[in-house]
């Protein structure tokens, strides 16, 4: 089960508001490499792993994906807390705020709103981990852009904070995947599906 | 240490690896590793993985609020679990690890004694139900110190 802690993970404090900027980060909460879509992709993806270490690996980088979530949720809360008329009008902001008003809504900065299909579950250790692999690179480079974009003090703080965070986990994973490997059929380790073929 | 400030460092592929597969060197050990403090503001508690992007790296200290003093106990003991989680058998790391977890429970007692639950099962203080007493984590507050 999950129980709530009353604390962020990394401390989250904007000076100023910015409905501008809040409008971009708002792909990390549900746009396609964000980290809603991180963390049900390995939550779920766990119930199929073959081993204690990678189901504990898939809960605990879940895990600490939804503490991620909560993060960019308080970046965009506070970006556009106490907004005035002229803010809601500004450039890229108004299209969220007419469907949204200051609410947190899981869409991506191009206002596609969150899809499941941004992320997989493939039932095959070797495809789901290869999967996160490249879902930590890509995540990676969506706050890269966003350290373009953004000369928020405040906000690129906390960014550098999360983006730093999928280095590690891309390595964790590619880790997991060698622990697998040594236990699948060493001439063949395609040679079954170790989810599936028991 | 390169002009980026971040060292190269390299892992340990296998010795025989299957062809058509994908490979990532593994973290050899454990051993240099940051405080909890500074490995709070890098993002990980470990240099050679500590990569930034276009040298943009959080050099400020955070201040020295219980919070934060939580935030770093509690974030190196994520970061060693999922080391752990790879690396189940390095008995320094585990140890380190029982270290954190055993300053985290005092900080949080402390914390909770002075600053309000963090847990709802510990909202019931003398009597009163305290749980939304307190701020919630996202909130702005100006004047926090935390």
């Amino acid at each position: 089960m999950f129980v709530y802690e009353k604390k962020l993970q990394y401390p989250v404090k904007i000076a100023a508001v910015n409905p501008k900027l809040a409008s971009i980060i708002i792909s990390q909460y549900g746009g396609p490499d964000g980290e809603l879509g991180a963390s049900l992709r390995y939550l779920s993806q766990r119930y199929s792993m073959p081993y204690p270490e990678l189901r504990g690996l898939l809960t605990d980088i879940g895990t600490e994906e939804l503490g991620h979530l909560e993060m960019i949720g308080a970046i965009v809360h506070q970006l556009t807390r106490t907004l005035n008329d002229d803010q809601i009008r500004a450039d890229g902001f108004a299209p969220y705020f007419v469907d949204h008003t200051t609410g947190v809504y899981p869409t991506a900065a191009s206002g596609f709103p969150w899809s499941a299909a941004s992320m997989a579950v493939k039932g095959d250790p070797i495809a789901d981990l290869t999967e996160d692999l490249a879902a930590e690179q890509k995540a990676r480079v969506t706050y890269d852009n966003i350290l373009r974009l953004s000369d928020d003090p405040d906000v690129n703080d906390v960014i550098k904070f999360l983006r730093e965070r999928e280095i590690v986990h891309f390595q964790r994973f590619g880790e997991g995947l060698q622990n697998l490997r040594e236990r699948l059929n060493q001439k063949n380790v395609y040679y079954m599906n170790p989810s599936f073929d028991k | 240490m390169d002009d980026n400030g971040s060292r190269v460092c390299c892992g340990i592929l296998p010795a025989n690896a299957p062809l058509a597969n994908p490979y990532v060197p593994f973290q050899p050990d454990a051993a240099t590793q940051y405080t909890a403090k500074t490995g709070l503001i890098k993002g990980t508690l470990f240099p050679c993985l500590d990569l930034p992007f276009l040298g943009m790296v959080n050099t400020e200290e955070k201040t020295d609020t219980m919070m934060h003093q939580l935030q770093a106990l509690g974030f190196a003991i994520q970061e060693l679990g999922l080391y752990l989680d790879t690396h189940g058998d390095d008995e320094e790391a585990t140890e380190l690890f029982r270290q954190y977890t055993q300053m985290y429970e005092s900080g949080m007692a402390e914390y909770q004694q002075s600053c309000g639950p963090l847990f709802q099962k510990q909202a019931v203080q003398d009597g009163a139900y305290t749980w939304n007493n307190t701020p919630w984590p996202w909130e702005y507050r100006a004047n926090q110190e935390d």
